[in-house]
């Protein structure tokens, strides 16, 4: 844990993560959508389509149903899951994840009521459930989390869980969707969605801290339960 | 390990993301899309759906979504790649559109296979037990309100 702070923490400060950052919500967004030549910077574009088998029939066919019209449907997900994935980890890796963390932090205590350290966590849980997952208790084991932070953001991050990573691996592809006469099918974006997801995370997150505000006022909730308590609460 | 990364090639970091896509894909995508596939055609063809539909008509009518609509968030809590596969099921039958496949997909993220979750992650935090239909409750909540957001912005 210590490691990743250290290490996450040299890598932030650069323009190039804000960069990245900015351009992949470009990419991911849509704005750009074009069979211009700024549509190399759009990711459905870049994603393309499947060609006509014959007379417009693409290779699931049509009239399918059941087992193999699912597995043949769900065959052509697999290179939009690929592609999105591919460039997450590009956009990671120059930096991305570090200028939302730079920007994120400073604002958690005012957007949640969570503190600043929570930044790297919350990254994390964009990405990975079960990383995020032990990160948060560790943090709350080592006091840097009270019991009621450690809920707020605990609930924050079961809501779309490993946003990121679960969103562009099968949701993306649902943008990709054609009606019958070849027009986009989905009146929406990547950016779109994703926007609304994080809206609703940080709203849902909120709710249980006004809640938990109010029962801690009744004496039924304390903020400051050590973890001994906790562990004769589920005894 | 930042060293490591700096010297990795750009094309050999889209290929690491690349094959966790693949590995997404055989792994989790195309069970689950299958498996609800399978679903909904035994759903359709015991007449079930139909039933359904009409059951969940006047809630999902609310978000500007066929009754049918509700089977998409059943599946999701279980896990958001069925609940993508029956979208994508019920767009094919031609019962959604991609209007409602827009309401519906961020609410299918929002409580997205949320049943796992709580082991994987309320679980392993130890969140206090009075406090999980609290959590199911405000996933449920999220998605409601994605939908009413998404049915303004589209």
């Amino acid at each position: 844990m210590a490691n990743q702070h250290s290490h996450t923490d040299e890598r932030t400060g650069g323009i190039g993560g804000y960069i990245s950052l900015f351009t992949a919500i470009v990419f991911f967004s849509g704005v750009l959508q074009s069979d211009q030549w700024w549509g190399v910077l759009d990711f459905t574009t870049m994603n393309g389509a499947f060609g006509s088998i014959i007379d417009g029939v693409a290779f699931r066919g049509t009239g399918g149903s059941g087992a193999r019209d699912g597995f043949l449907f769900a065959l052509g997900l697999v290179p939009t899951c690929m592609f999105a994935l591919g460039m997450v980890r590009i956009f990671e890796h120059f930096g991305a994840l570090e200028g939302a963390r730079s920007l994120l932090t400073p604002i958690l205590r005012a957007v949640m009521g969570i503190p600043g350290v929570c930044g790297l966590t919350m990254i994390a849980s964009l990405q990975n459930t079960d990383t995020a997952a032990s990160m948060t208790k560790l943090l709350h084991e080592k006091g840097e989390l009270n019991n009621k932070e450690m809920h707020i953001f605990t609930a924050f991050q079961f809501s779309c869980g490993a946003t990121i990573v679960n969103f562009m691996g099968s949701g993306a592809v649902l943008l990709t969707l054609t009606n019958a006469d070849g027009s986009m099918a989905v009146p929406s974006s990547i950016g779109m969605i994703l926007g609304v997801i994080m809206i609703c995370k940080v709203l849902g997150a909120n709710i249980l801290r006004f809640y938990l505000n109010h029962l801690e006022r009744k004496g039924a909730f304390q903020s400051q339960a050590n973890n001994k308590n906790m562990e004769v609460a589920h005894g | 390990m930042a060293e490591k990364a700096q010297k990795q090639m750009l094309t050999d970091i889209f290929v690491g993301g690349a094959r966790e896509g693949w590995n997404m894909g055989v792994g989790s995508i195309i069970p689950n899309v299958m498996m609800a596939f399978i679903v909904i055609k035994a759903l359709s063809i015991t007449g079930a759906m139909e039933l359904f539909g009409n059951l969940f008509a006047p809630l999902m009518g609310l978000f500007g979504v066929p009754g049918e609509g509700a089977a998409v968030l059943m599946a999701s809590f279980m896990s958001a790649g069925g609940g993508v596969g029956v979208m994508m099921s019920l767009f094919a039958d031609g019962v959604l559109s991609g209007e409602h496949l827009a309401i519906l997909a961020p609410a299918n993220y929002l409580m997205g296979s949320t049943v796992q979750y709580a082991g994987r992650l309320l679980g392993v935090v130890s969140i206090e037990a009075r406090f999980y239909p609290i959590m199911f409750g405000l996933v449920t909540l999220n998605g409601f309100i994605a939908m009413l957001l998404m049915r303004v912005l589209i």
